[in-house]
């Protein structure tokens, strides 16, 4: 059986090339349009948040100080955000097959150590931001009202590191070693003779 | 060389090693499609340090590899052309068996052997996966054997 003769009888007619660049302009608008999304919510509440110190003119510098915490874990988490949409957008598909899945694997692991790393400094930021910026307030209520504040906003900070943190961790996890593994395999394929 | 000409020279043959990758012909024409997009974007950069037809096959392949991300969402007993016990064998299902044999290998291998039916030179294969000649020399007569022990088996 000649493979090379049945190979090629496999027919097909070639697409419109305006059928491609639909799809190519479909493609980056999805895309874009999540980027854009998470931006533009983090921003406004960035935003909202300086309203509050303008409007309420906090004096005590713990407030103050909160509130700087609060905006940086913002602009942290956007920096990775966009940092991890630049470099996951950008795989050089023009290098060799090996080659590609090296650096592929580069990326996945990349991925991993930012999204934990982002993740871990972004609750501890916005957690001691918010518990800074409640003092001032906090400090003219009477002492069991003061308790009562922190106690429900320490249990929703433990709530936040101890449950959401991990979960979101670990799934992204699982999923990036999935994928690690994986691209390994076929790494290996290529090493074994 | 503008893009349309390369577009229509090489979209039957990236079209023909996706389909030998996944055996879909519309995950196929998805992921041909990526590929040609790729290459209208990376086109203007494009340096000559190869021939054309490498760097169309790199971005292929590559992109045949990435699916590997979607695949679990796609399990292969979903797959369509399952025509083993389908006879007396006739061009049509022979030709469709290379196909569904093909996707069975391992994935680079799926994707050698598309190019070595493409009738690619094993220098340039061995170029566009990024492994030795001889190393592809000595694939390519594995891969042809196992091929060729099934097609006995469909023939009879």
């Amino acid at each position: 059986m000649d493979l090379k003769e049945l190979w090629g009888k496999q027919a097909s007619s070639i697409p419109d090339t305006s059928e491609l660049i639909q799809k190519a302009r479909e493609f980056k608008r999805n895309s874009l349009w999540r980027l854009v999304l998470t931006n533009i919510l983090l921003l406004v509440t960035s935003a909202f948040i300086v309203l509050i110190w303008v409007y309420f003119q906090p004096e005590m510098i713990t407030t103050k100080l909160g509130i700087t915490l609060i905006i940086l874990a913002m602009l942290l988490y956007l920096l990775v955000y966009n940092k991890l949409f630049s470099i996951l957008g950008h795989v050089d598909y023009e290098a060799s097959n090996s080659e590609y899945l090296q650096r592929l694997l580069k990326l996945k692991e990349k991925q991993l150590f930012l999204h934990t790393t982002m993740l871990n400094t972004y609750f501890i930021l916005l957690s001691a931001g918010i518990c800074l910026y409640m003092f001032e307030y906090v400090s003219r209520m009477t002492v069991t009202w003061g308790a009562f504040s922190y106690g429900i906003t320490l249990l929703w900070v433990a709530l936040n590191w101890f449950y959401f943190r991990p979960r979101s961790i670990t799934r992204q996890q699982d999923k990036i070693n999935r994928l690690i593994r994986d691209f390994e395999e076929l790494r290996k394929q290529l090493m074994n003779q | 060389m503008t893009f349309e000409d390369i577009y229509r020279t090489h979209w039957p043959k990236v079209l023909r090693l996706c389909i030998g990758y996944v055996n879909d012909p519309h995950w196929a024409k998805d992921l041909a499609q990526e590929t040609f997009i790729t290459v209208w974007q990376r086109l203007p950069k494009f340096r000559n340090e190869s021939s054309i037809g490498t760097w169309v096959f790199r971005i292929a392949s590559n992109h045949c590899l990435r699916q590997i991300e979607q695949e679990h969402k796609m399990p292969r007993s979903a797959m369509p052309l399952d025509i083993e016990d389908v006879s007396p064998p006739t061009t049509d299902n022979a030709m469709a068996f290379l196909y569904k044999s093909i996707s069975e290998l391992p994935e680079t291998d799926r994707i050698i052997i598309s190019l070595e039916l493409e009738d690619i030179k094993q220098a340039e294969i061995a170029n566009i996966v990024g492994i030795s000649e001889a190393n592809i020399r000595v694939r390519i007569h594995r891969i042809k054997e196992k091929l060729t022990q099934k097609f006995e088996k469909f023939e009879r």
